[in-house]
């Protein structure tokens, strides 16, 4: 079944050629602040694999490090060798903040320009701009949000965008049932050397929390079924961007027609 | 004139004059200070003067009458109405000065100074000035929650906190009747009435969802409807329906629920009001020379666009001053650039926010974040939050508030994960948004306020801690090491005075 699974991340339209040649990393480590001027939310985020002793630039991430605090890093090293913050850029990237404090660091700029600011891709939009109903012929389908380690916040310019795409549709649909599955990682790994694992208990918040976030886009609350599972596998989650670590942290949200 | 600035001597004079003055003499100028049940038509257009120059209130539809008015009318047994503390010279909220001269003019009589919280505490004796410094030095009413909260539907919320009172100035955070250890636990904070001016643009639902707390907004359970979380300070109250019978229940000593008919009045009639500075004791009118400053604009703009999406940036009213006109006095001209100046400064001059959570975090900006004024005041023409704005500045919350001795100190100890920037141990002069939450990492977050009528309603910051505007800027510049030159002070001020 696992292997299974990871065919078919394998043949994620978008990210799989990446997938299949580009370097993969995940680390634990301090994160630093590189305090570079080219406008709003230009300062870059370095990380530095203490085991590789190579510095990344993970700027890129949709949830961003706090300086006070470890963070996980999950990333594919990017075909690009230019980094506006110095560092092998990763792309897509991942940082989730870890409760280990960590000594603040933060590097001027020495020549690096930052990254001007583009509105993400995954920019949920106004209420005021109307949304694309879905076209017939209509089955069953499952939507993902995924979350960072040991998280249930719905990430900004990620999980609101994915949500949104989804209550779009079942809007659309009129759903007999929806089934949110709470999922949570828990078979440890070793990273950085240590293990790590998610906390089972973050399947069940993860499932109330996206139930609850349903409810309140209108869902009828009798229509929506919660379950929440741990031992989290891979699955091709657009949200995850064809890592595999992150996809297994998330929720599904199964349309029932 | 204004006779209630004047104290009671010059009532006393004027109150003379009325009774000997000839029949012809024209009419006495309407005092400044609406009293409760008074019975004055609302104008259309009603401006005051202030410190820096004229405020506007519009009110869309024509005069209304106040007589009988829900909004007017005392309700309760104190003999306050809405109107105590929403002033339309203080563009409809209260300043800390009206509140001095309402105390200098009846010597405390006034029903503003009720004891259930216009004192610092019910528990003192109400006849001394000192017992109602709060409201009278800083501008501050007393809010009472109860602890532990209970959800919108009414469900108890175990928080995930204690609180302890370290410090208690007044007593009304200890004891058998008042605290987090009373009989029926309550714990006693200390604010600024809010505006309930230009509303449309705090109810506006920009977005689906809150970022600030991951989620779709929550629901209005009388409507069903999304709710803007900007009305209230703490958030406790999301809907005008809801802060009214909040508001009925504590300010006004209302015992009764509040009949749909009243609450649909004062909605209508909220509804309805827009205020702005109008004009300038230096720059002139804030609506001359390209520019769209006072209220007329607000009234027929669409509410709730983000500065950087919508269809005008941020304080842009003011962008045709940039250029200078040669046919202005020096002194109107150096104003009016310095305003266009401070709407530039405002939303260009980035500086790291950092460890303030609402923004730093869990939103996923990050900490530090490079950013401007205008990343969370971010709604066009208002410059409140188009998300939901509950965060936290610091402003009541240790090591960055400035010193309160005249304010209580909580210990909030939180007993799940640690607070994500202030760690497992807060001290704090007002919980804010987690009296309401119950949640150990919303401490400290403040709803963000209008911008709107600045002017007329210092203190500012929900505790009245900047006396006044260059107290505001003054403050973000020490807490996030701006570093500001006096030049762009003076302009963030004069911007600020203008809106």
């Amino acid at each position: 079944m696992r292997r299974l699974l990871l065919v078919l991340l394998a043949t994620l339209p978008v990210s799989a050629a990446g997938a299949d040649t580009a370097e993969t990393v995940r680390f634990i480590t301090c994160p630093i602040y590189r305090d570079t001027d080219a406008g709003k939310k230009s300062g870059c985020w370095l990380a530095d694999d203490r085991a590789s002793g190579r510095r990344f630039d993970v700027s890129r991430a949709p949830s961003k490090p706090d300086w006070n605090f470890e963070i996980l890093v999950e990333g594919r090293v990017a075909a690009e060798t230019r980094s506006n913050c110095g560092g092998e850029v990763l792309e897509p990237v991942r940082t989730s903040v870890l409760p280990t404090p960590c000594p603040r660091h933060m590097l001027p700029a020495e020549g690096f320009a930052g990254n001007r600011f583009a509105l993400p891709v995954r920019n949920v939009r106004p209420l005021s701009e109307k949304r694309t109903p879905p076209a017939p012929p209509f089955a069953d389908k499952t939507f993902h949000l995924v979350f960072d380690f040991d998280k249930a916040f719905v990430v900004y310019q990620l999980d609101d965008y994915l949500l949104d795409q989804a209550i779009t549709w079942i809007r659309g649909v009129d759903p007999k049932r929806v089934i949110v599955t709470g999922w949570a990682a828990t078979d440890p790994a070793e990273v950085s050397g240590r293990a790590i694992a998610e906390d089972p208990a973050i399947a069940r918040t993860r499932a109330e929390l996206v139930g609850e976030a349903l409810r309140r886009l209108g869902v009828a609350a009798d229509k929506i079924e919660l379950r929440w599972k741990t031992a989290a596998q891979p699955v091709a989650a657009d949200g995850a961007d064809g890592l595999a670590e992150p996809s297994r942290r998330r929720a599904d949200i199964e349309v029932e027609l | 004139m204004d006779l209630a600035r004047l104290g009671p001597l010059a009532i006393a004079a004027a109150g003379l004059a009325a009774l000997t003055g000839a029949l012809a003499a024209p009419a006495a100028k309407p005092s400044r200070w609406w009293a409760p049940g008074e019975g004055r038509v609302f104008p259309a257009q009603l401006d005051y003067e202030n410190e820096t120059g004229t405020l506007r209130t519009l009110l869309v539809g024509g005069p209304m009458k106040t007589r009988g008015h829900p909004f007017f009318a005392p309700i309760g047994p104190n003999g306050r109405a809405c109107v105590t503390c929403h002033q339309p010279a203080d563009s409809m909220s209260l300043s800390g000065e009206t509140a001095r001269e309402r105390w200098d003019a009846t010597g405390g009589r006034d029903p503003l100074f009720a004891a259930g919280d216009g004192s610092n505490c019910p528990t003192l004796p109400q006849a001394q000035r000192a017992s109602h410094s709060l409201l009278i030095d800083h501008g501050l009413i007393r809010i009472q929650r109860p602890w532990p909260p209970k959800d919108l539907q009414g469900k108890a919320i175990t928080p995930d906190f204690t609180i302890e009172t370290v410090r208690d100035p007044w007593g009304c955070n200890s004891g058998a009747q008042f605290g987090p250890t009373a009989a029926r636990p309550n714990i006693s904070v200390y604010r600024r009435p809010r505006p309930i001016s230009n509303l449309k643009y705090l109810l506006a639902v920009g977005f689906a969802y809150d970022p600030k707390q991951g989620m779709p907004l929550p629901l209005d359970p009388e409507s069903g409807r999304p709710m803007s979380g900007n009305l209230m300070a703490d958030g406790r109250a999301g809907t005008l329906n809801a802060q009214m019978r909040d508001a009925a229940s504590t300010h006004l000593e209302f015992l009764k629920n509040m009949s749909a008919r009243d609450m649909a009045r004062i909605v209508d009639f909220e509804s309805r009001l827009f205020s702005a500075q109008i004009a300038d004791r230096k720059g002139g009118a804030l609506d001359a020379g390209g520019a769209e400053g006072g209220p007329e604009k607000l009234a027929r703009s669409e509410p709730g666009n983000l500065g950087s999406q919508g269809p005008a940036p941020v304080w842009s009213e003011y962008a045709a001053w940039e250029k200078p006109d040669p046919s202005l006095s020096a002194e109107q001209r150096a104003f009016r650039q310095s305003v266009a100046r401070g709407a530039r400064i405002f939303r260009e001059k980035m500086f790291l926010i950092s460890d303030s959570a609402g923004i730093n975090s869990p939103i996923g900006f990050g900490n530090p974040v490079r950013n401007s004024c205008v990343f969370c005041h971010n709604m066009t023409q208002m410059g409140n939050d188009v998300a939901p704005g509950q965060v936290d500045l610091g402003t009541t919350t240790q090591p960055f508030a400035d010193p309160a001795p005249h304010l209580p100190l909580f210990r909030i100890t939180c007993t799940g994960a640690p607070h994500p920037h202030y760690g497992r141990v807060i001290y704090t002069s007002d919980p804010g948004y987690a009296l309401t939450t119950g949640r150990c990492a919303d401490v400290g977050k403040i709803t963000l306020q209008s911008m709107r009528g600045l002017a007329a309603r210092a203190p500012y910051f929900s505790n009245g801690s900047a006396k006044d505007l260059r107290g505001v800027v003054d403050y973000y510049d020490r807490r996030y090491r701006i570093g500001y030159t006096e030049q762009e002070k003076q302009d963030l001020v004069n911007l600020m005075s203008a809106l």
